[in-house]
């Protein structure tokens, strides 16, 4: 039996390597051989993907995060709240009421679960948003950090319990979800990847792409994901005989690459996919290395291990 | 003279705009500039990069710093009397602790732990510890063109890139050069969250670099709304300025409109990943480039915003 959904997560190490980019044509290329798509924006301190869609941000939902509250009528000023915060998000002064410093609070709830006199009820900030909205036949899920809050993992997290909940509830219902990750490999790329069935890292053919891809593979290697490397920008030539040499070395599979070209840049600021079915673009060298990564794609998701 | 040490951050939202090669060609320009003593910092510590493009001496001594800022719980089985109270309890909110049903003992999920004790101090039988185990590593070199770097590097796996961040800051006020510096350079994280909020709280200035896209327009205005939060000065420097794209105008007009400064433009200019392939950067592999003379005036730029024409 075939797994239903297929989970594909597009990383990459290095910001602005084209994870979006590659993320929303995998979509769409999808969505064009009449394949249920669901798009997951997990770039949460800065989801584009909407923007290359052209996009309506809609059924807004918040993210709520846990907040101390102290009930000065029942509390003691007995201090042991904020003798076991780690993070030392509780301030306390002898003989005066619990201060929460909520930038620093992790959200472990361990002073609502000691304090002796209940004292200190569960209480919620707001630190980002998820939307879900439908655009040309892609189901597109988007969470947003809110600027100046810290604890994007938690948007993440919400992300991925509706992945949870579709997988259980519903998995007829997609028949690939696609996850465009943050750049960087901390917990909110690790989260992601660790979701995943194959994982697409995207990286460009310089020292600065390698060394973060080289990050990137580390971390999938740890989470034991099956990936394969998309080179874009394949084109600037000054570093890439060596580059390929060592991806060589390493026995790093290269599911394709991506030229240079205009009508790439000229799609990705008008909002319009390169890749959809009325393309202006058809025919030229982004459109066709696009329909080669695709076959590839197709083939590997075919094939064992 | 220079009266006064500013600290500057380059951040820009987006990955991938250009941070780090304007950083390195800002330190490289005040290796001539007898005004300034500079040292650079590279706070990317997720996907650190800049010591490619400004690389050590071979002969320089390369001071090496492991951190061991993150914590992490650990598990005694001999204390455990599989009351399963810390899964029944919910102790974790992080989903770090699962049942082993063969064993019937908690397991702690390393990579989902957060280190905060929630789990030490419920369990009634104080079964768990919580150790620091390492968070990454902080490198402090004299970089081949006489400017000192320091750049912390996380350990993959660990979840605390903010807290490097801070620890490479605080490392600098403690190095030798730093007393007689009047320029620190750093070079932020892309984003906006956690590593950013950490890169640019207590700074003079920051630079927020973008490009004319859509989507480098709208992270421009996302991490300024972090920066304004911390009511620091910024000014705003567009790469590949004249990038063939059909939302040039509307663009251009959105930054005029803001008033937002315009510390300068570069030009798209192949010379940049050019120089990279010789690990170089720009104003040193093509000192005459379109992209070379555009950071020259940035740097200009920046320093009368710095200083206010004092002293040059």
């Amino acid at each position: 039996m075939e797994k239903i959904p297929k989970i594909i997560c597009v990383t990459g190490g290095k910001g602005g390597t084209g994870k979006t980019l590659v993320a929303v044509n995998l979509a769409t290329m999808f969505k064009n051989e009449g394949k249920k798509v669901l798009l997951i924006d997990g770039d949460v301190e800065n989801p584009n993907t909407f923007l290359l869609l052209s996009g309506k941000l809609e059924n807004k939902k918040n993210v709520p995060f846990f907040k101390p509250k102290i009930i000065e009528k029942k509390c003691t000023k007995c201090g042991l709240c904020a003798e076991n915060c780690a993070p030392h998000a509780l301030l306390h002064i002898k003989d005066t009421y619990p201060i929460p410093i909520l930038a620093m609070c992790s959200g472990c709830r361990l002073c609502y679960k000691i304090c002796p006199t209940g004292a200190i009820e569960e209480d919620y900030k707001i630190v980002g948003w998820t939307y879900f909205t439908r655009v040309d036949g892609i189901s597109l899920l988007l969470g947003e950090l809110k600027p100046t809050e810290a604890r994007s993992a938690s948007i993440v997290e919400v992300l991925l319990e509706e992945v949870g909940k579709i997988i259980e509830n519903e998995p007829e219902k997609y028949d690939y979800i696609i996850l465009d990750t943050a750049p960087g490999a901390h917990c909110d790329v690790e989260l992601l990847i660790d979701k995943a069935d194959k994982v697409i890292p995207v990286t460009e053919p310089t020292i600065f792409g390698k060394l973060d891809l080289l990050r990137i593979i580390e971390l999938i290697g740890l989470l034991d994901k099956d990936f394969r490397v998309i080179i874009n920008r394949s084109s600037l030539s000054g570093y890439k005989d060596q580059f390929l040499r060592e991806m060589e070395e390493l026995n790093i599979i290269i599911l394709g690459d991506i030229p240079l070209d205009d009508d790439i840049v000229i799609s990705y600021c008008q909002g319009k996919p390169l890749m959809d079915e009325n393309s202006e673009f058809k025919g030229g060298v982004g459109y066709h290395s696009f329909q080669k990564i695709f076959e590839n794609l197709k083939q590997w998701l075919k094939s064992k291990g | 003279m220079i009266e006064k040490r500013k600290i500057v951050g380059i951040v820009s939202g987006k990955g991938g705009v250009g941070k780090t090669s304007l950083t390195a060609s800002i330190a490289n320009l005040t290796k001539n500039d007898i005004d300034i003593r500079s040292i650079v910092l590279d706070c990317d510590v997720d996907a650190p990069n800049l010591a490619l493009i400004l690389p050590a001496n071979s002969t320089d001594h390369i001071e090496t710093i492991e951190t061991f800022t993150t914590l992490k719980a650990t598990f005694d089985k001999e204390k455990c009397t599989h009351c399963k109270e810390c899964i029944d309890g919910h102790f974790c909110e992080f989903h770090a602790l699962k049942w082993n049903n063969s064993y019937e003992i908690p397991e702690v999920d390393y990579l989902l732990c957060e280190g905060c004790g929630a789990c030490k101090v419920l369990c009634p039988e104080h079964a768990f510890v919580i150790n620091k185990v390492k968070s990454g590593e902080i490198i402090h070199y004299k970089s081949n063109i006489g400017i000192p770097v320091v750049y912390g590097k996380t350990r993959i796996g660990s979840t605390t890139s903010g807290k490097l961040v801070s620890d490479v800051k605080e490392f600098t006020t403690e190095i030798e050069s730093f007393e007689d510096s009047d320029l620190i350079l750093i070079d932020g994280p892309p984003g906006i969250g956690c590593p950013v909020i950490a890169t640019i709280s207590g700074l003079d200035y920051i630079i927020a670099v973008t490009e004319p896209t859509p989507s480098g327009l709208h992270d421009l205005i996302r991490v300024i709304e972090v920066v304004e939060q911390f009511k620091i000065p910024f000014g705003i420097v567009i790469n590949k300025y004249d990038l063939k794209s059909p939302f040039q105008d509307q663009f251009q007009s959105f930054i005029e409109e803001t008033g937002y400064e315009v510390l300068g433009r570069i030009p798209y200019d192949l010379a940049i990943p050019e120089a990279m392939s010789y690990a170089k950067t720009v104003v040193e592999h093509a000192p005459q480039s379109k992209a070379s003379l555009a950071i020259k005036e940035i740097y200009k730029n920046l320093k009368d915003l710095l200083w206010n024409n004092i002293a040059y």
